[in-house]
């Protein structure tokens, strides 16, 4: 099936099978391995991609053909023109990974979390995250980072992402 | 029977006993300071390609069929479909007719194709054709006299008694004595990324992309099973998701990649899925242990007899350290490793010590509630003399200031009410410490530097400290040093694990980095008049030690090497690094007497580590071991049908870990210890948690829980035996 799915800005179009699923088209047809699959079965969250600027979705359960038509966010997107973006900075400043194989699909739900709840609580970033999984940092740090990407976003001057 | 791979323990002094020629400074700008990570900008911007990352031109994907059956015997292997199947390249039997499968996932064919998706098309199109056999699927089961002889050499091993002391005396001696049985379960590694490799062939030499903790062991182990010289095997590993013990070697899966990329002749990528994960790559084994304990009337320790067993899985011992720390003048221990079928434990994390702890920590509080003292006093009577390895007497009184222990109530909460508060304390050991670690440092006459040592960074920050080492030795700002690890071309450097790492890396890292310096300051003392002796290197300059304006830049001097750059090989030196650690750690939990959930609110960590080199990263690893710790005691467990030994939840959906709202407010006191070197840190703090959280909860509720993992459903169960009127 052909599928055109506009990754961080630019449009991929490819013929895919129907069952293939869009982190493997991410990962396998766009040659962008930032997003990760850790668990296969939508549990962990290092899968999380943004899908058209609002909602975190787990692309490990997701096929491509659903996402025909519209946009993906992945970390790959996120630094505007070499600069890293707010929530990037946060989480490299902060420490908020260890390994790092969680780090994209944690940021991805950021972007999601901080759109809907620009000013999120500590409870709410946990809850927020509650979908992502990491098994090295214990979290604080990146409930740190979220934090701090949070405030830098508030700012008028903030990226515009 | 094979034993669990892991790194042994290092057998080096408790302090370091001084090396004059390369000492740490004794004023440093970077060591033991908060450093950012220098992988930190690769990892959130997706540079960093971790193996699973690894795309090679024409790869194809590896999948391995595994037997669904924990006990079976091969009968026949047919590849004809799967060779014939869209996309496929490659297809091979890994085990012959006849070969006996001892466990759930055990390694029976694979095929590489040209999409995930054929693979997985393919390995579906296996044929295998298995006579099934009833298998072991729990330890009660292979313990018992009527149980079926699968294992060659019987299904338990009985090792020797260990016995000090005079029994009998000191159960005369006793004013109580405790008999219980306590046990832990089975936890998987649960690394975010599974095992597996990317291998490719150029003539007869491999190079190969692993998930592993030691790059030069791992090319040593693709040597060996393929029958090709080490030289013809190059192994890399520049970022990876996590081990925690369970990735040494190539594995299974790693020789039959290379294998499927030798018959197709082109790349093969074989990264497992979950579940294969959680059925074939490791685990930490089961502990139980039968114990009878005396305790005098003035609160001392006086007898301990136990009988112990756990299982490995298929083969596999079930070790652990009994009793821990605490001092039982006359004691009796009878060890069993029971074998199962099920996969095969490896090195977890502190390999034995959350077992013992857990066991011997909660023995503590029931004895400690016999005599009526408080658990920390009571531990401060028992504990063993302080040594610079051994120093809970001074830990425990600064974890219950930090944690306000004097708050504490007697077991049970009397308040009103379903939500009921706990405190609870234990303690940890463990070794670390380092041995040989090489490394290659080049000066280049631009001024760049390179610094290259054959570690592998599994998380915890190794390349970082490889930058702050080089930096802090030369001078010179963090990010002026390239650190290029993850490669077994560059020079040997052991396997990460056993907490060696950074006391293997970083005395190797200060030697070279300051032979690399002398060689510098050997150039440019001539043109500055000054002896060599007397330079140093500080600021990013090169200067006398007494006038920092008789000197010049560090681009400066290294112009002065002229076309050859400085390069030096140095390896690791005794006297910057020890072995040993000691820490407690206090946990308040609140449980919901109606539901049975536990909630970890707050945890104080006391725990020294030697010189601590990165501040930052030291206490991040502390809270991450804490959580890993909250995992095991509250959550984690893998379960087997006891019917069939097929594990019900090898996924993440039923096997749990503890996401970002389950951490508790967690408290890290560092104690640094400059004077001992570095000795790390990986382990130590994942060890007594889940005995401070079940203390903890017996404290709140008033029953004790024995058993690991402390689910509602045992909650609920010891409160309705104790409403019954059970034993406590």
């Amino acid at each position: 099936m052909k599928v055109t799915i506009t990754v961080n800005g630019t449009p991929y179009t490819r013929d895919v099978e129907p069952r293939t699923l869009l982190a493997y088209f991410l990962r396998e047809h766009c040659g962008l391995t930032g997003t990760h699959v850790g668990c296969d079965t939508s549990s962990c969250g290092c899968c999380v991609a943004v899908l058209d600027g609002q909602t975190a979705v787990k692309t490990c359960t997701m096929f491509a053909v659903q996402a025909d038509g519209h946009e993906i966010l992945t970390v790959e997107g996120l630094a505007a023109g070499g600069a890293l973006h707010p929530i990037q900075q946060a989480f490299s400043d902060q420490h908020g990974l260890h390994c790092g194989y969680c780090t994209p699909g944690m940021m991805l739900t950021t972007v999601a979390l901080l759109k809907h709840t620009p000013a999120p609580t500590e409870a709410q970033i946990r809850e927020g995250l509650a979908g992502n999984l990491c098994r090295c940092t214990g979290y604080n740090n990146i409930v740190k980072a979220v934090q701090q990407a949070a405030d830098v976003l508030r700012q008028p001057a903030a990226a515009t992402k | 029977m094979a034993e669990a791979r892991q790194v042994p323990e290092v057998a080096a002094p408790a302090v370091a006993q001084g090396n004059a020629a390369y000492a740490w400074p004794t004023h440093p700008t970077y060591m033991g300071t908060d450093v950012q990570r220098i992988d930190g900008p690769d990892k959130v911007t997706g540079r960093a390609k971790y193996s699973y990352d690894i795309q090679r031109p024409n790869m194809l994907y590896g999948r391995i069929v595994r037997s669904p059956h924990p006990r079976a015997r091969v009968v026949a292997i047919d590849l004809t479909m799967a060779r014939q199947a869209p996309g496929v390249k490659a297809a091979l039997a890994v085990v012959e007719p006849n070969a006996i499968l001892m466990f759930q996932g055990e390694e029976v064919a694979a095929v590489a194709a040209a999409t995930e998706e054929q693979a997985r098309d393919a390995a579906r199109l296996v044929k295998v054709q298995y006579e099934v056999l009833p298998p072991l699927t729990s330890v009660e089961q292979a313990m018992s006299p009527d149980a079926p002889k699968v294992f060659p050499d019987g299904n338990v091993r009985e090792g020797a008694a260990e016995e000090t002391g005079d029994l009998a005396a000191g159960f005369k001696a006793a004013a109580h004595v405790v008999e219980q049985t306590y046990n832990t379960q089975v936890q998987t590694h649960v690394s975010l990324e599974t095992h597996g490799c990317v291998c490719e062939w150029d003539g007869d030499k491999l190079t190969a992309w692993v998930s592993t903790q030691a790059v030069h062991g791992t090319r040593e182990g693709f040597a060996q099973a393929l029958k090709i010289p080490q030289a013809n095997v190059r192994v890399i590993t520049q970022y990876m998701g996590g081990g925690f013990g369970s990735k040494f070697a190539p594995d299974a899966q790693g020789i039959i990649c290379a294998n499927l990329a030798k018959q197709a002749g082109a790349p093969v990528h074989l990264m497992l899925d979950r579940k294969e994960e959680h059925l074939a790559t490791g685990n930490r084994p089961s502990a139980y242990a039968k114990i009878r304990a005396g305790v005098s009337a003035d609160g001392m320790l006086t007898a301990f007899d136990a009988q112990t067993w756990g299982t490995g899985g298929a083969g596999v011992g079930a070790g652990f350290p009994l009793p821990y720390i605490y001092q039982f003048p006359n004691r009796r221990r009878q060890h069993k490793d029971v074998y199962i079928n099920a996969g095969g434990a490896r090195a977890m994390r502190a390999p034995g010590h959350p077992q013992g702890c857990f066991i011997t920590e909660v023995l503590m509080d029931e004895l400690a509630d016999l005599v009526k003292l408080d658990p920390v006093d009571f531990r401060m009577k028992n504990l063993p003399p302080d040594a610079p390895d051994a120093r809970w007497r001074a830990y425990f009184p600064i974890a219950a200031k930090l944690f306000g222990w004097d708050k504490r109530h007697p077991t049970g909460d009397a308040t009103p009410g379903p939500i009921k508060h706990g405190f609870g304390c234990s303690a940890n050991r463990w070794g670390g410490g380092g041995r040989g670690s090489h490394a290659h440092c080049e000066i280049l006459p631009d001024g760049g530097v390179i610094m290259r040592c054959g570690t592998q960074d599994i998380g915890t920050g190794t390349r970082t400290l490889v930058s702050i080492v080089t930096a802090e030795t030369l001078g010179l700002p963090i990010d002026a040093v390239n650190t290029e690890i993850g490669d077994s071309l560059y020079p040997f450097s052991g396997g990460s694990g056993g907490s060696t790492t950074a006391a293997s890396v970083t005395p190797a890292i200060r030697v070279t980095a300051v032979k690399a310096l002398d060689a510098l300051k050997a150039k440019v003392a001539p043109k500055l008049g000054v002896p060599p002796a007397d330079l140093v290197a500080s600021d990013g300059r090169l200067h006398a030690r007494n006038d920092r304006a008789k000197g010049m830049t560090w681009k400066e001097a290294c112009r002065t090497l002229g076309a050859e750059p400085i390069a030096v090989d140095g390896e690791w030196q005794p006297g910057l690094s020890a072995s040993g650690t000691s820490g407690v750690q206090m946990a308040e939990v609140e449980v919901d007497t109606e539901t049975g959930v536990s909630k970890v609110t707050r945890l104080v960590c006391v725990q020294d580590c030697g010189l601590i080199v990165d501040k930052l990263t030291a206490e991040s690893q502390v809270i991450g071991g804490v959580l890993f710790g909250v995992n095991y005691a509250l959550f984690e467990d893998r379960i087997l049908d006891r019917n069939t030994g097929q594990m019900v939840n090898p996924n993440m959906e039923w096997y749990l870990i503890g996401g970002p709202s389950d951490v508790p407010e967690i408290t890290a006191h560092l104690v640094d210890q400059p004077e001992r070197g570095v000795i790390g840190l990986g382990e130590p703090p994942a060890v007594a948690t889940a005995a401070a959280i079940a203390n903890a909860i017996a404290n709140a509720t008033g029953v004790r829980l024995r058993s690991l993992p402390m689910t509602p459903d045992k909650v609920l169960a010891a409160l309705e035996q104790q409403r019954a009127g059970g034993t406590r």
